[in-house]
Protein backbone atom coordinates (compact mmCIF):
# COMPACT_ATOMS: atom_id res chain seq x y z
CA UNK A 1 0.00 0.00 0.00
CA UNK A 2 1.24 3.79 -0.71
CA UNK A 3 1.17 6.32 1.45
CA UNK A 4 1.32 9.54 1.24
CA UNK A 5 2.58 11.47 4.25
CA UNK A 6 3.31 15.20 4.02
CA UNK A 7 6.38 16.07 5.83
CA UNK A 8 6.24 18.09 9.53
CA UNK A 9 7.75 21.34 10.03
CA UNK A 10 11.03 21.40 11.16
CA UNK A 11 9.35 21.98 14.28
CA UNK A 12 8.22 18.49 14.36
CA UNK A 13 4.56 19.70 13.66
CA UNK A 14 1.85 18.10 11.58
CA UNK A 15 -2.08 18.03 11.88
CA UNK A 16 -3.59 16.51 9.21
CA UNK A 17 -7.86 15.50 8.44
CA UNK A 18 -7.45 13.98 5.22
CA UNK A 19 -9.29 10.69 3.25
CA UNK A 20 -5.85 9.27 3.11
CA UNK A 21 -4.53 6.46 4.94
CA UNK A 22 -0.56 6.92 6.72
CA UNK A 23 2.13 5.13 8.38
CA UNK A 24 2.54 5.37 11.62
CA UNK A 25 6.13 4.24 10.88
CA UNK A 26 6.68 7.60 8.90
CA UNK A 27 5.37 9.43 11.78
CA UNK A 28 7.49 8.29 14.46
CA UNK A 29 10.84 8.85 11.83
CA UNK A 30 9.80 11.84 11.54
CA UNK A 31 9.20 12.77 15.50
CA UNK A 32 12.74 11.60 16.71
CA UNK A 33 14.62 14.35 18.28
CA UNK A 34 18.15 14.47 19.57
CA UNK A 35 16.40 15.83 22.96
CA UNK A 36 13.95 14.07 22.76
CA UNK A 37 14.07 10.52 24.55
CA UNK A 38 10.79 9.42 24.45
CA UNK A 39 8.30 8.86 21.76
CA UNK A 40 4.71 7.75 22.49
CA UNK A 41 1.87 6.96 19.46
CA UNK A 42 -2.03 6.14 19.96
CA UNK A 43 -3.84 4.75 16.82
CA UNK A 44 -7.23 4.35 16.77
CA UNK A 45 -8.77 1.78 14.82
CA UNK A 46 -12.44 0.95 13.30
CA UNK A 47 -13.57 -1.50 15.58
CA UNK A 48 -15.84 -4.89 14.26
CA UNK A 49 -18.88 -3.95 16.46
CA UNK A 50 -20.75 -6.39 13.88
CA UNK A 51 -20.44 -3.42 10.79
CA UNK A 52 -19.54 -3.34 7.33
CA UNK A 53 -17.70 -0.11 7.52
CA UNK A 54 -17.72 3.16 9.57
CA UNK A 55 -18.24 6.73 7.42
CA UNK A 56 -16.40 9.46 9.22
CA UNK A 57 -16.95 13.11 8.75
CA UNK A 58 -15.37 16.41 9.34
CA UNK A 59 -16.26 20.29 9.75
CA UNK A 60 -12.80 20.32 8.19
CA UNK A 61 -11.67 23.68 9.01
CA UNK A 62 -12.64 24.25 12.30
CA UNK A 63 -11.54 20.99 13.50
CA UNK A 64 -7.99 21.94 11.83
CA UNK A 65 -8.53 25.02 13.73
CA UNK A 66 -9.19 23.16 17.31
CA UNK A 67 -6.79 20.72 16.65
CA UNK A 68 -3.64 23.20 16.30
CA UNK A 69 -5.16 24.56 19.36
CA UNK A 70 -4.92 21.16 21.23
CA UNK A 71 -1.07 20.92 19.67
CA UNK A 72 -0.40 23.83 21.54
CA UNK A 73 -1.98 23.94 24.52
CA UNK A 74 -0.67 20.35 24.84
CA UNK A 75 3.16 21.11 24.03
CA UNK A 76 3.13 24.04 26.20
CA UNK A 77 2.02 21.28 28.95
CA UNK A 78 3.62 18.53 28.63
CA UNK A 79 7.13 20.46 27.36
CA UNK A 80 6.53 18.13 24.18
CA UNK A 81 9.41 18.74 21.59
CA UNK A 82 7.21 17.68 18.63
CA UNK A 83 3.49 16.73 18.02
CA UNK A 84 1.77 14.96 14.95
CA UNK A 85 -2.02 14.63 14.95
CA UNK A 86 -3.60 12.72 11.42
CA UNK A 87 -7.15 12.21 11.33
CA UNK A 88 -8.91 10.21 8.59
CA UNK A 89 -12.45 10.82 7.13
CA UNK A 90 -14.45 9.54 4.31
CA UNK A 91 -14.89 5.82 4.11
CA UNK A 92 -13.45 3.08 6.38
CA UNK A 93 -13.60 -0.15 6.71
CA UNK A 94 -12.86 -2.90 10.23
CA UNK A 95 -9.22 -2.68 11.28
CA UNK A 96 -8.64 0.56 9.36
CA UNK A 97 -6.46 3.27 10.77
CA UNK A 98 -8.74 6.18 12.03
CA UNK A 99 -6.21 8.62 13.94
CA UNK A 100 -2.42 8.71 14.46
CA UNK A 101 -0.91 11.09 17.25
CA UNK A 102 2.53 10.98 18.04
CA UNK A 103 4.10 12.69 20.71
CA UNK A 104 7.62 13.24 21.55
CA UNK A 105 9.02 14.73 24.74
CA UNK A 106 12.27 14.56 26.77
CA UNK A 107 11.06 12.12 29.26
CA UNK A 108 8.33 9.47 28.77
CA UNK A 109 5.84 10.72 31.51
CA UNK A 110 5.71 13.76 29.57
CA UNK A 111 5.02 12.18 26.46
CA UNK A 112 2.47 9.73 27.78
CA UNK A 113 0.54 12.54 29.18
CA UNK A 114 1.20 14.32 26.39
CA UNK A 115 -0.28 11.79 24.07
CA UNK A 116 -3.49 11.06 26.20
CA UNK A 117 -4.42 14.46 26.83
CA UNK A 118 -4.75 15.03 22.98
CA UNK A 119 -6.84 12.22 22.18
CA UNK A 120 -9.09 12.89 25.11
CA UNK A 121 -9.18 16.67 23.79
CA UNK A 122 -9.48 15.58 20.40
CA UNK A 123 -12.60 13.10 21.00
CA UNK A 124 -14.65 15.62 23.66
CA UNK A 125 -14.36 18.38 21.07
CA UNK A 126 -12.92 18.42 17.67
CA UNK A 127 -16.05 18.00 15.55
CA UNK A 128 -15.76 15.01 13.35
CA UNK A 129 -18.15 12.33 13.36
CA UNK A 130 -18.71 8.58 12.92
CA UNK A 131 -21.70 6.66 11.22
CA UNK A 132 -21.38 2.99 11.62
CA UNK A 133 -23.22 0.98 8.56
CA UNK A 134 -24.08 -2.51 9.32
CA UNK A 135 -26.09 -4.51 7.18
CA UNK A 136 -29.11 -3.35 7.83
CA UNK A 137 -28.57 -0.10 9.38
CA UNK A 138 -26.76 2.92 9.49
CA UNK A 139 -26.69 4.77 12.92
CA UNK A 140 -24.38 7.68 13.83
CA UNK A 141 -22.29 7.34 17.20
CA UNK B 1 -28.45 40.01 4.59
CA UNK B 2 -27.11 36.40 3.37
CA UNK B 3 -25.62 34.21 5.81
CA UNK B 4 -23.91 30.43 5.06
CA UNK B 5 -25.28 27.67 6.67
CA UNK B 6 -23.53 24.61 7.75
CA UNK B 7 -24.63 20.94 9.05
CA UNK B 8 -23.01 18.23 9.46
CA UNK B 9 -23.38 14.48 10.27
CA UNK B 10 -27.09 14.04 11.12
CA UNK B 11 -27.95 16.95 10.76
CA UNK B 12 -26.49 17.30 7.32
CA UNK B 13 -28.22 14.40 6.87
CA UNK B 14 -31.67 16.50 6.93
CA UNK B 15 -30.35 19.79 5.69
CA UNK B 16 -27.86 19.72 3.83
CA UNK B 17 -24.14 20.29 3.77
CA UNK B 18 -24.06 23.88 2.79
CA UNK B 19 -27.00 26.51 2.04
CA UNK B 20 -27.11 30.43 2.00
CA UNK B 21 -30.04 32.13 3.40
CA UNK B 22 -31.50 35.42 3.06
CA UNK B 23 -32.34 36.54 6.70
CA UNK B 24 -34.03 40.35 8.08
CA UNK B 25 -31.40 42.27 9.08
CA UNK B 26 -31.14 41.96 13.08
CA UNK B 27 -31.54 38.84 13.00
CA UNK B 28 -30.52 36.54 15.54
CA UNK B 29 -29.04 32.67 15.57
CA UNK B 30 -32.51 31.91 16.94
CA UNK B 31 -34.28 33.29 13.94
CA UNK B 32 -32.21 31.44 12.21
CA UNK B 33 -33.21 28.24 13.84
CA UNK B 34 -36.53 29.33 13.62
CA UNK B 35 -36.43 29.85 10.22
CA UNK B 36 -34.97 26.31 9.60
CA UNK B 37 -37.95 24.94 12.16
CA UNK B 38 -40.43 25.89 9.97
CA UNK B 39 -39.54 25.39 6.73
CA UNK B 40 -38.16 21.54 7.67
CA UNK B 41 -40.31 19.52 9.74
CA UNK B 42 -37.68 16.53 10.51
CA UNK B 43 -35.25 19.42 11.55
CA UNK B 44 -37.49 20.84 13.51
CA UNK B 45 -38.47 17.26 15.62
CA UNK B 46 -34.60 16.12 15.31
CA UNK B 47 -32.90 19.81 16.84
CA UNK B 48 -36.39 20.94 18.88
CA UNK B 49 -37.13 19.47 22.48
CA UNK B 50 -40.15 21.72 22.21
CA UNK B 51 -40.99 25.14 19.95
CA UNK B 52 -38.46 27.48 21.08
CA UNK B 53 -36.22 25.03 23.20
CA UNK B 54 -33.29 23.17 21.36
CA UNK B 55 -32.26 19.97 22.56
CA UNK B 56 -29.46 20.09 24.93
CA UNK B 57 -26.76 18.07 22.89
CA UNK B 58 -27.54 20.64 19.91
CA UNK B 59 -23.81 22.25 19.06
CA UNK B 60 -24.04 25.51 17.26
CA UNK B 61 -20.72 27.84 15.86
CA UNK B 62 -20.34 31.24 14.42
CA UNK B 63 -17.45 31.36 11.83
CA UNK B 64 -15.90 28.44 13.37
CA UNK B 65 -16.47 29.47 17.30
CA UNK B 66 -18.33 27.62 19.29
CA UNK B 67 -21.21 29.60 21.25
CA UNK B 68 -23.43 28.29 23.65
CA UNK B 69 -26.66 27.39 22.79
CA UNK B 70 -28.85 28.74 25.60
CA UNK B 71 -26.90 31.79 25.79
CA UNK B 72 -26.38 32.85 22.87
CA UNK B 73 -29.34 32.45 20.78
CA UNK B 74 -30.06 36.17 21.26
CA UNK B 75 -26.66 37.21 19.06
CA UNK B 76 -27.06 38.90 16.32
CA UNK B 77 -26.02 37.54 12.98
CA UNK B 78 -24.37 39.79 10.37
CA UNK B 79 -23.95 39.82 6.25
CA UNK B 80 -21.46 36.48 5.53
CA UNK B 81 -21.34 35.00 8.84
CA UNK B 82 -21.41 31.13 9.02
CA UNK B 83 -23.48 29.20 10.97
CA UNK B 84 -22.90 25.64 11.47
CA UNK B 85 -25.29 23.43 13.12
CA UNK B 86 -23.75 19.96 14.92
CA UNK B 87 -24.49 17.05 16.85
CA UNK B 88 -22.35 15.72 19.70
CA UNK B 89 -19.10 14.97 18.48
CA UNK B 90 -17.56 11.51 18.21
CA UNK B 91 -13.94 11.63 16.00
CA UNK B 92 -10.98 9.51 17.30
Amino acid sequence: MRYSLPSPGADGRLIKITEEDFSLDEMVRAAKRNDAGAVVTFLGTVRDDGIVEMELEAYREAAQTMLEHIQEEAESRFNLKSVQIIHRIGLLSVGDNIVAIVCAAGHRDEAFQGCRYIIEELKSKVPIWKKEIGKDEERWV
Amino acid sequence: MLVKVMAFASFREILGRERELELKAGSTVGDLLDVLASTNRRFKEAAFEEPGQLREWVLLMINKKRIDPFQDLGAELHEGDEIAILPPVAGG
